[in-house]
């Protein structure tokens, strides 16, 4: 403290230690939220072809067309811990081959302060809704859940699902490749 | 950078720029009590308004002051010089001081 530079790395030193305090404080003051939101999900059409997907092998797999009806309110899931949220929409089902499979169809971003309210009506699948056989037709449950990861400015990265999902079946034939 | 020095006018070499012990103690306490307490402020206002910029903000704010406040040696960090004993004046340091600063003389001659 006897010097100009030694006062002045004093108090930087010092005023480091208080942002990280402050951010941790920030982080405690977050840290029992709870996550969850309401999600209605519907799905308008259904469909299933047979095609191959050649970025796999040259085998004819199932591959489903649907589109969906999306309602969720974001808005109380944001607080000053919060810089965005990764939403994304999960298909899962049961198959002969495997007995679990989930299929991620479509995301989005929401950072803070942009509209935080999903209203989607027959929404386009945003990724291929491939089964790695050919489990999709005439799968009788199928269950459409919305989830997402909560992006923090400091703490933990909470995966959160959604309350409310969604259960259709796939038609038993497939529909002509020209439809 | 030393030949400037004979440059600078002595008014301004003579000022002083030292904290006393008492000062820099006050120095040290001054920031630490100014910095949290923007903290403490700053944290309270962002919870407010839900915007941790804010209190990184207000931090800042605080962190400039007391650096403006603590970082220059104000004369207020100057006012409880030490008393030094003064030199006791024995027959050796008479002698020893004679010589020193005869020597010293001799050598400027």
């Amino acid at each position: 403290m006897n010097t100009f530079l030694s006062r002045a790395n004093t108090i930087f030193a010092f005023t480091l230690s208080v942002v990280a305090a402050l951010t941790f404080g920030c982080f405690l003051s977050t840290a029992f939220e709870d996550h969850r939101a309401p999600v209605s999900i519907k799905t308008a059409k259904a469909m299933v072809k047979r095609v191959s997907d050649f970025s796999v092998s040259r085998e004819k797999n199932d591959l489903g067309f649907i589109t969906f009806d999306l309602k969720a309110d974001m808005n109380p899931l944001f607080n000053w811990n919060v810089k965005q949220l990764f939403i994304y929409l999960t298909a899962q089902y049961e198959t002969d081959n495997n007995k679990v499979n989930q299929v991620v169809l479509w995301d989005k971003i929401i950072q803070r302060g942009e509209k935080a309210v999903i209203d989607l009506n027959s929404m386009n699948t945003k990724y291929y809704f491939f089964d790695d056989g050919n489990g999709l037709r005439s799968n009788r449950n199928v269950t459409l859940s919305l989830s997402w990861n909560v992006i923090p400015n400091a703490g933990t990265l909470p995966k959160v699902d959604g309350d409310g999902t969604y259960t259709f079946e796939f038609p038993t034939e497939y529909s002509s490749s020209r439809s | 950078m030393d030949y400037l020095l004979p440059l600078v006018p002595d008014k301004i070499r003579n000022l002083p720029t030292h904290m006393d012990f008492d000062g820099q103690k006050r120095a040290e306490r001054t920031f630490q009590v100014i910095i949290i307490l923007f903290a403490v402020v700053g944290f309270v206002w962002g919870y407010i308004c839900q915007q941790f910029s804010q209190t990184m903000y207000i931090l800042c704010a605080g962190f400039l002051l007391s650096c403006v406040l603590t970082l220059p040696p104000w004369p207020i960090y100057r006012m409880k010089n030490l008393d030094w004993q003064k030199p006791r004046i024995t027959e050796e340091t008479l002698e020893s001081s004679s010589t020193v600063s005869s020597k010293s003389k001799g050598k400027k001659k």
